[in-house]
């Protein structure tokens, strides 16, 4: 058994479990094998002094559902070992709320173009400062502050 | 003098004969895109108005009707496409994305306005545009090819 | 009907592919993206050895911009996700809101809301088909799917006003009441769409050319299903019977009566039969809830319409809903301010997309829009 750190539940009833973060990958092992076989998303939330990367997990067997949390600075192990599924959910969370994990392979930018400055949903995400991307000849984004020839 | 009469009269049928035979390209962006589909289906029916044929391929079209949110990753690939159409070439800026921004105007990767990215001829108001007003547009811009007040 | 080739393969043309192996861009811009998907495919002869979608040509930032305003503003972005089915995607945001507020809501506008949905389901599906059979290269089957859907449009312009993009679901009800027109366009509907599916159906189903080029077309195994998060109808079609309108009923999907139809070939014919079926259940829904649809008012008269952008909440909360792509919710953090802390959106389409390598390896290329149109994204919420 892995620890827990705290438990709560949702405003409906969906139970929230607290994970410290070392243990987040035996942890969500154990679970898929106790039938959690599931993994609907992964998201990050910046709560200005710590991130927190939540797993909404389902059993579809059983029908229950489960939120796993963790807090973090910045760096959690990735999941991709038990979900293929958490392959794209986890470059979404780097691209947007910039969260690295350990041990992905490939952890790019999904939806925003390579080379973007900043993670737009961490909280003190300049919404002024604009970027312009264009493209280049091999058919890669480029993105720079000046407006130059971008959009 | 004869000459010049006879250059005129060709240049006009020219302008009526663009104007009633736009080839749009099949470009849908986001949601203003099913709306011309809707435009295109049975009810609403365009091909009345003499602009039938859908493209596929930017090279064979002559309209291009930007129909949906211009965000910064796709501007780029917008101009390329337009680029790529022969002349002569128009443009219809669908739906309040397109034309400003529209609800996202405040967001961090949407362009606002295409016509930072390629000349626009018509634009259309609406979130999203009926098809009426798709057709509106039409026939607008083919007015505007026979009176030869467009961009290109 | 070649379907699946396994690797190593000669693939027709020698036995070193690597060196063989040709990359070929589909996208942006293609008539059968659905939008804007970008496929990176790596080609040996004419079958695909690896495919990379690339996505984010439409990230308008919903996430970020709700998380800008107050909580019914919120609404407006929660609409263009899922263009083409935007009640259901209201729903997933108002029944969250409401359970994070402890919202009551009026019998008769639940009863509504789920009629609304039902048809907007309907609406969703028949452009899936339509745009389907385009993908198909049959024309056919998107003029009838048109003037179908155009008749549910009128409908909800009739009663929302609008066509597309609605804003009716609000925090405590619905915006307005259902007119008698509305109820006799809705009945008259009801009477005949099923008769009409059947026509549609039989365009495709009874097409040879169709049917041999979707079988065995674009499988995908229960197992890869669960492991991508897949959900709706491509999971059902590939034999696991869930469907939340069942399992974990909301509204009042527990007091009507329908079946939830599934397959277990999982390719792309498998999900044709699969969404036809589900929207004949939807017709029976429709149809027991006009039954059933009691009177009363249709919004909580404690929350108008002024009011309703001082609403504070704090807490979270996620209610999963079943939308036309599969489950869809969304997960909101209130800090105790008028305005979400969190607004995370769970899309089906993003999870559904991202089992493309797997779904297309091993293919020849002509099936690649085959499988990729029946996966049905829709950008506006794939990248939100
Ligand atoms: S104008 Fe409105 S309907 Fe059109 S693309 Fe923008 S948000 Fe969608």
């Amino acid at each position: 058994m892995i620890p827990v750190e705290s438990e709560s539940s949702t405003k409906n009833g969906i139970k929230v479990i607290y994970v410290a973060k070392e243990n987040i990958l035996p942890f969500l092992k154990e679970k898929k094998e106790e039938g959690f076989d599931t993994l609907l998303m992964i998201s990050g939330v910046d709560y200005k002094d710590h991130l927190e990367v939540l797993y909404h997990l389902l059993s579809s067997k059983n029908n229950t559902r489960i939120i796993v949390k963790t807090k973090t600075d910045g760096e959690v192990d990735s999941v991709t070992s038990l979900w293929k599924g958490a392959d794209w959910h986890e470059r979404e969370t780097w691209d947007l709320v910039g969260i690295k994990f350990k041990n992905h392979p490939n952890l790019k930018r999904i939806l925003l173009a390579e080379g973007w400055v900043g993670h737009p949903l961490r909280k003190d995400y300049p919404m002024d400062k604009k970027q312009y991307v264009n493209l280049a000849d091999d058919g890669e984004d480029t993105v720079s502050f000046d407006r130059g020839e971008g959009y | 003098m004869s000459d010049s009469i006879l250059v005129t009269s060709l240049d006009e049928a020219l302008k009526w004969g663009t104007g009633k035979s736009l080839w749009p390209f099949t470009f849908g962006l986001a949601c203003c895109a099913i709306e011309m589909m809707s435009a295109m289906g049975s009810d609403y029916d365009w091909a009345r108005f003499g602009s039938d044929v859908f493209r596929d391929s930017p090279r064979h079209s002559d309209l291009m009707i930007v129909s949906g949110t211009v965000t910064k990753k796709m501007a780029p690939r917008i101009r390329r496409l337009y680029d790529q159409m022969a002349f002569p070439k128009f443009v219809i800026s669908m739906g309040a994305c397109a034309s400003a921004g529209g609800p996202y105007v405040r967001g961090y990767s949407v362009v606002d306005g295409v016509d930072q990215v390629v000349p626009v001829d018509v634009y259309v108001y609406g979130c999203p545009p009926r098809p009426e007003a798709l057709i509106q547009a039409l026939k607008m811009l083919q007015d505007r090819i026979v009176a030869g007040r467009v961009k290109h | 009907m070649m379907g699946r080739i396994q690797f190593p393969s000669t693939g027709g043309r020698g036995t070193d592919m690597e060196d063989k192996v040709i990359e070929v861009n589909f996208g942006p811009q293609h008539p059968s993206t659905h939008g804007v998907l970008r496929i990176k495919v790596k080609l040996d002869g004419e079958i695909i050895v690896d495919a990379q979608p690339v996505i984010g040509y439409l990230h308008r930032n919903a996430e970020k911009l709700a998380e800008m305003g107050a909580y019914p503003k919120g609404m407006i972005y929660i609409d263009r996700l899922d263009y083409v089915a935007a009640l259901n995607m209201e729903l997933g945001y108002v029944l969250a809101v409401e359970n994070l507020m402890d919202v009551q809501v009026p019998e008769r506008a639940l009863w509504i809301r789920q009629m609304m949905v039902e048809l907007n389901r309907e609406a969703s599906h028949l452009i899936w088909l339509g745009t389907h059979g385009l993908d198909m290269g049959m024309l056919t089957p998107f003029f009838y799917c048109f003037r179908e859907r155009e008749r549910i449009l009128r409908i909800f312009d009739e009663i929302t006003g609008s066509r597309l993009l609605y804003n009716y679901f609000a925090i405590g009800g619905v915006y307005s009441d259902i007119t008698p027109k509305a109820i006799d366009m809705i009945k008259e509907w009801t009477e005949d769409f099923g008769t009409k599916l059947e026509e549609i159906q039989s365009i495709l189903g009874k097409s040879y050319i169709y049917v041999s080029r979707t079988k065995g077309v674009g499988t995908l195994s229960a197992e890869d299903v669960l492991s991508y998060g897949v959900t709706g109808p491509m999971q059902r079609a590939s034999g696991i019977k869930r469907d939340l309108r069942k399992d974990s009923p909301y509204l009042f999907y527990d007091k009507v009566n329908f079946d939830v139809p599934y397959r277990t070939e999982g390719d792309v014919y498998a999900r044709f039969l699969v969404r036809i079926e589900e929207m004949r259940q939807s017709i029976k829904i429709v149809k027991q809830v006009l039954e059933k649809l009691p009177q009363g008012d249709f919004y909580n008269k404690k929350y108008s319409k002024p009011m309703l952008v001082r609403l504070k909440a704090t807490g979270e909360s996620y209610v999963p809903t079943e939308s036309p792509k599969g489950e869809f919710g969304i997960h909101l953090i209130g800090d105790g301010s008028s305005i979400p802390y969190r607004v995370r959106i769970r899309s089906p389409s993003f999870a559904n997309l991202s089992s493309i390598p797997t779904m297309l390896k091993g293919y020849k290329i002509a099936d690649l829009t085959a499988a990729v149109s029946s996966i049905d994204p829709v950008f506006g919420e794939v990248d939100r």
